[in-house]
């Protein structure tokens, strides 16, 4: 395996929970335990105000909410990409997740296509949730 | 407490902006210092506050411009929250007057990022975080993103994002210290540039280029003392997204999500006049997906109308909203904030040459950017 040179996430105590779950390829989002909203990043629910806050597993299905596509290299590790796409994943749960839809030439992505996710070990530290168009039409 | 008219801009100084190599941002700091006090017909010992903001790539080193301006301020702050800021350093001149920290405040924006060869957006200039690690460099994919979404919801077209930049570049065409000064562009011309990030092409994403500019704020009984006719700041409001947060990660996903609704209220109520009242308007344009945003974000016009209203040509001088009326920063020069609320003062001061809109009286600026996560919109309304 040649040496991945692309940015790995920086883990903290707060996020270390989802990236060890990756690495056992599951997906997991952060969820209020007492009226069931999702978050990205808080540590106090904002619709309930309830302090129970908690890591839990989610289906890994979605659709694309939006995405962008590369045209322009910022990043030297990107260039056999180009061009390349990122994507935000509303997953099915309700939570939007940032990653890359992998499995399909850029411009079979639109908005609303059905996706899954798909765990790519980048180290052997590091696995990534990327998504791929789904298999079945309907699920 | 309400601050309406009770300070305004007597100043207004603006070096030439381009490719200017032979100037550092310190130059070019000073230089515009200077104008804006030869503009005011202000001494130089009058000046005891500067704020000043550092531009892409780099600016001003701290004191550095006053030092070599011969200007002994008492009162000054490095303020930088990139395309928020320019109206949240007018705030903080506000505050720092109203508080009896100085009595005339300078404030200024200077960059050198075309002559550093700088491109926005590359690893190293901030801390990526997640999103690097997905690739997603560069502040313009934010734009990208509204703009992918947009097209999904309400059908917006090349054509309608095309119009923002070919309605700002013609502007541009009409002012001569304009960096797109000469250069015309055509619908065609729009369609054929290159992606740079899909949708958007290299003509939706503002300049890169050189240049400073400053203004001086001081209260309005010590304005009227000086040789330029006052613009006062009538209202102002800000507002974050950071309540749509929880929802995403990133809050201006959101078409409707850059949460300008409590921006614009709160100016308009300090003010005391409505959006119907406003005669011109500088919208905070980095990419031209933003502007579609703010037009309905801030009542303009409703949703999924923007791109239609922008195609009937709204946005031109005898348009129903004439807005970035000197080309701003897709066209005029990168000046971030300062772009949009240096046009408002020479709008409100008739100085807008070919572009000024006749007897304008009331001018709405904005700002949109930083602190992240989410995006702070700030409004502030001027009048002559």
């Amino acid at each position: 395996m040649t040496e991945y040179a692309k940015q790995l996430p920086v883990i903290t105590s707060s996020d270390k929970p989802f990236w060890d779950a990756a690495r056992r390829h599951e997906l997991l989002a952060y969820r209020c335990l007492s009226c069931g909203t999702f978050y990205s990043q808080v540590t106090q629910c904002l619709a309930c105000d309830s302090p129970r806050m908690d890591w839990v597993r989610v289906s890994g299905k979605g659709f694309v909410y939006t995405f962008a596509v590369y045209h322009q290299l910022y990043h030297p590790a990107w260039a056999k990409d180009i061009p390349y796409n990122v994507a935000w994943i509303k997953l099915d749960e309700g939570p939007l997740l940032l990653s890359n839809v992998i499995g399909c030439p850029n411009d079979e992505i639109t908005v609303g296509l059905r996706v899954e996710v798909v765990f790519d070990d980048v180290t052997d530290e590091v696995t990534l949730p990327r998504f791929r168009p789904s298999a079945a039409k309907t699920d | 407490m309400s601050i309406k008219d009770k300070y305004a801009f007597v100043g207004l100084g603006l070096t030439q902006q381009g490719k200017i190599p032979a100037m550092s941002p310190d130059d070019l700091a000073t230089q515009a210092i200077l104008l804006a006090l030869a503009d005011a017909g202000m001494r130089k010992d009058e000046v005891d506050g500067y704020i000043y903001q550092q531009g892409i790539g780099g600016g001003p080193n701290g004191v550095t411009p006053m030092l070599r301006a011969g200007i002994p301020v008492k009162h000054c702050w490095e303020m930088q929250s990139g395309g928020s800021n320019c109206l949240s350093i007018v705030m903080a001149a506000v505050g720092a007057l109203e508080a009896g920290l100085c009595q005339v405040c300078v404030i200024v924006h200077a960059t050198s990022a075309s002559s550093q060869g700088v491109l926005v957006g590359r690893p190293g200039e901030r801390s990526y975080g997640i999103e690097g690690v997905y690739g997603a460099y560069a502040p313009g994919v934010h734009g990208a993103w509204l703009a992918q979404r947009y097209m999904h919801l309400y059908g917006l077209t090349r054509e309608q994002l095309g119009s923002v930049a070919v309605t700002f570049r013609e502007y541009a065409n009409k002012r001569p210290e304009a960096v797109m000064y000469g250069r015309t562009m055509t619908m065609d011309d729009y369609l054929n540039a290159r992606m740079v990030i899909e949708p958007l092409c290299l003509f939706d994403f503002c300049l890169v280029n050189d240049g400073a500019v400053a203004l001086v704020i001081t209260s309005a009984e010590r304005a009227k003392e000086y040789r330029k006719p006052p613009v006062y700041i009538m209202g102002y409001g800000s507002d974050h997204s950071i309540r749509e947060l929880g929802r995403s990660p990133q809050a201006y996903l959101h078409w409707d999500g850059f949460v300008t609704q409590k921006a614009g209220e709160g100016a308009f109520r300090m003010a005391g006049v409505t959006l119907a009242d406003v005669d011109v308007a500088q919208l905070y344009d980095a990419f031209t997906p933003f502007v579609l945003s703010q037009l309905e974000s801030y009542g303009v016009c409703g949703r999924g109308e923007a791109g239609a209203f922008v195609e009937a040509g709204n946005l031109k001088l005898d348009g129903a909203f004439p807005c970035n009326t000197s080309g701003t920063e897709l066209s005029w020069s990168y000046l971030q904030g300062f772009s949009h609320l240096t046009e408002g003062v020479r709008q409100l001061r008739n100085e807008a040459g070919e572009c000024q809109v006749r007897d304008a009286e009331i001018c709405m600026v904005t700002g949109l950017g930083p602190p992240r996560p989410g995006s702070l919109a700030n409004c502030c309304i001027l009048r002559r």
